[in-house]
């Protein structure tokens, strides 16, 4: 079980890990961490009581490269849950990279075979510093050029670290 | 990348419901329940009833399991819209307010995810079966409805009744072709309403038809039919990027 602390100017997040029922998720997910890559990045897309998602972009909204991909283990038996964290991606079921969203809602639509066949890959759970999360979800949101939802004052990823 | 999304809109129709076919209402409600109540709206278009013979029959028990599941659907934040079937168009304001639903004329045009799309049932486009066009406009008259709905709710039944017989009787007479969408009625939906895309049902024919000269799309929807083998169903999306996609009953895109 691996834990990642994630230091934000919101406050801490303390996320475990599931390294058995979603083993390349999270390996995926523990590289960019180790790589330093979710230091400087944002809350980039926070929908209230959906979710909220980073992992993507610096506060200028400039999108930080994330070159591999890790294949969809949604169909690992976990629930997108309220404050359960999982892999965002585009249409193509297997390009998640770096970016990822906390559930701020029991997204059951999300969990496998969701709306597509594929679902969206649950690979961990919020287990201190919920009630960031919950202030990060009540963020008030506007238009930043072409994106939408995005929170009018930066919620920063100041770094992501593991710990045990 | 911007998912994940919640589903734009959902279009189902020719669910046909009725008390006799208790697998089809089964799958409906859970269709409603584990995916339309996470889209942004719901467009039923037509033919949701097998029949339907005024308001005033809304209190049947199995009548009220329908609308519950539709209002809890609205009730969860999602606009829910309904359009007219050949067999169900008396379907009234008060069906609506009951169910929490807006009604809509056919045809209508809706913007979706800056797609402009044309919604049809389907049935005014099958201009070669003259038998059914000219029906159509005799029943669809204001007058003739306030007619129809003026006498007992039995006899309006008995008369459905009859009609539904007379239909069944009436296909197996019909050619393959002109039980379908005419080119010519499509061509002049599609100058109507400026949109180059269509999605509609009622031929139970379901497709995704373009046009390689164009880039035309139709989209036509299935029937729901699971108390006979093989089951059929299904329902098209319009995701937040504005992709269309088509779904068997599981979900999986076909």
């Amino acid at each position: 079980m691996t834990t990642v602390l994630m230091t934000t100017n919101k406050g801490n997040i303390k996320i475990e890990l599931d390294d058995a029922k979603a083993p390349k998720t999270v390996a995926n997910f523990v590289d960019y961490v180790n790589k330093g890559h979710f230091s400087n990045t944002i809350f980039h897309r926070v929908i209230k009581d959906f979710m909220i998602q980073g992992g993507g972009f610096t506060p200028e909204m400039s999108q930080k490269p994330a070159g591999t991909t890790v294949e969809n283990e949604a169909k690992n038996g976990l629930k997108n849950d309220k404050y359960t964290l999982a892999m965002a991606r585009t249409m193509d079921p297997h390009s998640a990279s770096a970016q990822f969203f906390i559930n701020t809602k029991n997204n059951d639509f999300l969990n496998y075979p969701g709306q597509d066949g594929w679902g969206y890959a649950v690979f961990g759970k919020v287990v201190e510093g919920q009630d960031v999360v919950d202030q990060i979800n009540n963020v008030k949101t506007s238009r930043s050029g072409m994106h939408s939802d995005v929170p009018a004052d930066a919620v920063i990823i100041e770094k992501a670290e593991v710990v045990q | 990348m911007t998912s994940p999304a919640r589903t734009l809109a959902l279009f189902i129709s020719d669910l046909h419901l009725q008390e006799s076919h208790p697998r089809t209402a089964e799958a409906f409600f859970r269709f409603l329940a584990e995916h339309a109540s996470h889209a942004r709206a719901l467009y039923l278009l037509g033919d949701i009833f097998e029949y339907w013979a005024g308001d005033d029959d809304l209190a049947t028990p199995f009548h009220q399991r329908v609308i519950d599941a539709l209002r809890d659907v609205s009730a969860a934040g999602v606009s829910v819209y309904w359009m007219a079937g050949n067999r169900d168009f008396l379907v009234g304001q008060d069906f609506a307010d009951a169910a929490g639903l807006t009604l809509l004329a056919d045809p209508h045009v809706a913007t979706i995810g800056k797609q402009t799309v044309a919604l049809v049932h389907g049935d005014a486009q099958c201009t070669d079966d003259l038998n059914y066009m000219a029906f159509r406009a005799q029943v669809r008259e204001p007058a003739w409805q306030q007619q129809f709905l003026a006498m007992p709710l039995a006899q309006r039944k008995g008369i459905i009744a009859g009609l539904r017989e007379g239909s069944r009787q009436a296909h197996g007479e019909k050619s393959y072709e002109i039980m379908d969408v005419t080119p010519d009625a499509i061509a002049a939906l599609h100058a109507a309403t400026g949109a180059d895309v269509i999605i509609h049902g009622h031929t139970h024919r379901p497709a995704l038809h373009q046009d390689p000269d164009s880039g035309r799309r139709r989209y036509v929807l299935p029937d729901w039919e699971l108390d006979t083998e093989p089951v059929r169903g299904g329902w098209i999306a319009i995701d937040a990027q504005g992709n269309i996609t088509r779904h068997d009953l599981h979900g999986q895109p076909l």
